[in-house]
């Protein structure tokens, strides 16, 4: 009875961690991003504005909720939930504290569906909302799910194959068992990862479906206050799940170093990814959708195919 | 591939692609814009009745007050119009203050569109620097005339400030460091992937159509047509000082943007040119307050293209007819002829292409009851 409720409590510490910590990666994210662009991004909320994404989440919450009267009202309330719901379930998966909380033979292809269902949340967001922008913006969304989706699977296979498991935590074991990490044995592979997660993650260059001069907010055009705080809030959750995920698959796997625990290995393994990937948003231009979808199939596609057979002929 | 049906997709009177209110009905086949509908008038501001209504003096304020980004090119219409009027002639030196500030706001104006240009692209560092280096710009602006936007410098006869030693040498310090910048910025706009992607082939603007439908300044020089004001009937001191014409034969978006960066460089050296040839001299000659029947026009080659002050005076104080046609109003219909066939996506980057400036070209349009 005592480990039970010991159980619970351990896990609602865990997920208010995260969130904090998703507010800690959105700072990082503006500041850096900020600071490339040399501008100074969030400064008076707290040291440095650090306080900002919390400040900027309490604010939305205290906003009216408006809900269109054309709108798909049941779907259109449910998916801001959803969208917080599915990283959160995500990253109880990956091994954030060296070992997933849920962690089982497989684990690799529910995060698979976990993605997919986070792009499908969008699309069904988007076309709830009776708006056109939205519409335009929900149907761009899947489209690019239809081009990254393949290559990103296959990425998240590649460590599986040579570590002989479908489960994130195996895979992270194994590099350290072997004290090495899959960016040395596999780097075709983690390209692909990386330019497939900034599509899932609708960033420059892939933010399509919410490209602001384009189609206004794209699929969160209607959301407003504290549906709109949750999607906030569940990108960051995204942002969080996917610098863990290439860190634990990619990065030489979580563990403990010398006295340092794996969850600072883990949160440091992991700003080095989102470092990156603000990086990136800061130096390209948008694509446009049909260049998304071929660019995708005719390059990435082939890349990652090559780096399965390298795999399969090399070891 | 053909759908059979259109969809209606309303762009703005509010859009985040457009800084101003201006509406466009578009008919979308599939990703295709099939056809494009302006509706004008959202920010009309009866300016050429007022002008009617007050003395050329105050019109004077108020030819600053219709754009917020060409207020000088404005004003030097407005001025050349009226000093039409009489055959009024400026000292020397007013006329290169003229220059130099007109030059300075082609600076500072082709720098802010160039950095919309990237932020419609999603190229959101490009736009953060290019407005950086733009304020160099308005510091000089404001240490010359006193004030970052609405100048104030031009009178009716002359100029009110002059242009000091200390400040020529500021100026050309400040732009040694701007025309530094500006040659870095064309290198990587010529050779950043992503946005080469977004721009070459969007928008093409034939050379012939670019000349049947009236476009102007740079998106006409982008569609390689060599045609300048200042070049084809040069007006200040423009005659005297030797500068390039710049042309791009892309027809297209990115030719619109080289077009705009070169002529930056060319601005630069234009007014280095005039800071060391400037003679000395009186800055303004009195000028009447009352002006004889007459009619007069004044062209100048603003950022955005030609614009054009027409009027028209009866012997009193106030004039009896004032027009202005901004160069926003000639682009208008040729970007309408552009953005059929372009895909969704690429109608911000289009429309941004023309440089639009919305209130300084709105009309009113009179609609028949049918």
């Amino acid at each position: 009875m005592f480990e039970i409720i010991f159980e619970i409590i351990s896990l609602i510490g865990f997920i208010v961690f995260i969130i904090l910590l998703a507010f800690f990666y959105e700072w990082i994210d503006r500041k850096f991003y900020a600071r490339i662009q040399n501008r100074y991004g969030p400064l008076y909320t707290g040291p440095s504005g650090i306080l900002q994404p919390i400040a900027d989440f309490i604010k939305l919450l205290l906003k009216e909720d408006i809900v269109p009267e054309a709108s798909e009202k049941r779907i259109f309330s449910l998916i801001p939930i959803v969208y917080v719901l599915l990283p959160i379930l995500a990253l109880l998966i990956i091994p954030v504290n060296g070992k997933g909380i849920i962690s089982f033979e497989g684990d690799l292809i529910f995060l698979m569906f976990l993605s997919a269902m986070i792009t499908l949340s969008v699309f069904l967001a988007g076309w709830s909302s009776a708006c056109n922008f939205s519409r335009i913006g929900g149907i761009r969304a899947a489209l690019q799910m239809l081009s990254y989706e393949i290559p990103f699977g296959l990425s998240l296979i590649g460590p599986a194959i040579v570590a002989n498991s479908l489960c994130i935590t195996k895979i992270s074991e194994w590099q350290i068992a072997n004290s090495t990490a899959f960016i040395l044995l596999q780097p075709i592979g983690f390209a692909v990862i990386m330019i497939s997660l900034l599509a899932e993650l609708e960033l420059i260059p892939f933010d399509v479906p919410e490209a602001e001069t384009e189609i206004v907010a794209g699929w969160t055009t209607e959301y407003g206050g504290g549906r709109y705080a949750l999607i906030r809030l569940g990108k960051d959750l995204e942002l969080v799940m996917a610098s863990m995920l290439v860190s634990s698959l990619y990065l030489g796997g979580i563990s403990q170093v010398f006295f340092i625990p794996p969850i600072v290995i883990a949160i440091i393994k992991s700003i080095v990814i989102l470092l990156l990937m603000s990086l990136i948003r800061a130096l390209f231009a948008r694509y446009r959708i049909d260049q998304v979808i071929s660019g995708m199939w005719k390059y990435l596609f082939p890349l990652m195919i090559l780096q399965i057979i390298i795999i399969q002929f090399i070891g | 591939m053909r759908y059979g049906t259109t969809i209606k997709v309303p762009f703005g009177p509010q859009h985040p692609a457009l800084k101003e209110p201006e509406y466009f009905l578009f008919e979308v086949e599939g990703d295709f814009v099939v056809n494009v509908k302006p509706r004008i008038g959202y920010v009309h501001r009866g300016l050429e009745k007022a002008f009617e209504n007050n003395t050329y003096m105050h019109g004077l304020y108020l030819a600053e007050r219709i754009c917020g980004i060409c207020s000088h090119a404005h004003t030097v219409a407005f001025t050349q119009a009226v000093e039409g009027l009489v055959s009024l002639e400026i000292p020397q030196r007013a006329q290169y203050i003229r220059l130099i500030m007109a030059e300075l706001e082609r600076l500072h104006s082709h720098s802010l569109w160039v950095g919309i240009v990237a932020h419609e692209a999603g190229f959101d560092t490009m736009f953060m620097y290019l407005w950086r280096d733009r304020e160099m710009i308005m510091d000089l602006m404001e240490e010359i005339s006193g004030n970052r936007v609405l100048h104030a410098i031009n009178t009716i006869g002359g100029v009110r400030r002059d242009i000091n030693d200390e400040q020529a040498n500021k100026i050309r310090k400040y732009l040694d460091k701007f025309e530094e910048n500006i040659k870095n910025y064309i290198k990587i706009l010529e050779t950043e992937n992503t946005f080469l992607k977004r721009t070459v082939g969007v928008g093409i603007l034939k050379p012939s159509d670019a000349i049947a439908l009236c476009a102007v300044g740079p998106t006409l020089r982008a569609s390689g047509i060599k045609n300048d004001v200042r070049k084809d009937d040069p007006y200040l001191v423009y005659d005297e000082i030797p500068f390039e014409v710049i042309t791009h034969d892309g027809c297209d978006v990115f030719a619109r943007t080289i077009v705009r960066c070169e002529e930056m460089l060319e601005s630069i050296k234009i007014i280095r040119y005039a800071l060391d040839h400037m003679p000395k001299g009186e800055l303004k000659v009195k000028a009447p307050r009352t002006f004889p029947p007459n009619e007069s026009i004044g062209r100048v080659e603003a950022p955005r293209g030609e614009l054009i002050h027409y009027t028209k005076s009866n012997g009193t104080s106030k004039p009896e007819r004032y027009k202005v046609r901004s160069p926003t109003l000639g682009n208008l219909a040729s970007v309408c002829k552009t953005l059929i066939g372009a895909h969704i996506a690429d109608i911000p980057i289009i429309l941004a292409g023309i440089d639009p400036c919305f209130s300084c070209m709105d009309r009113i349009l009179i609609k028949k009851r049918s």
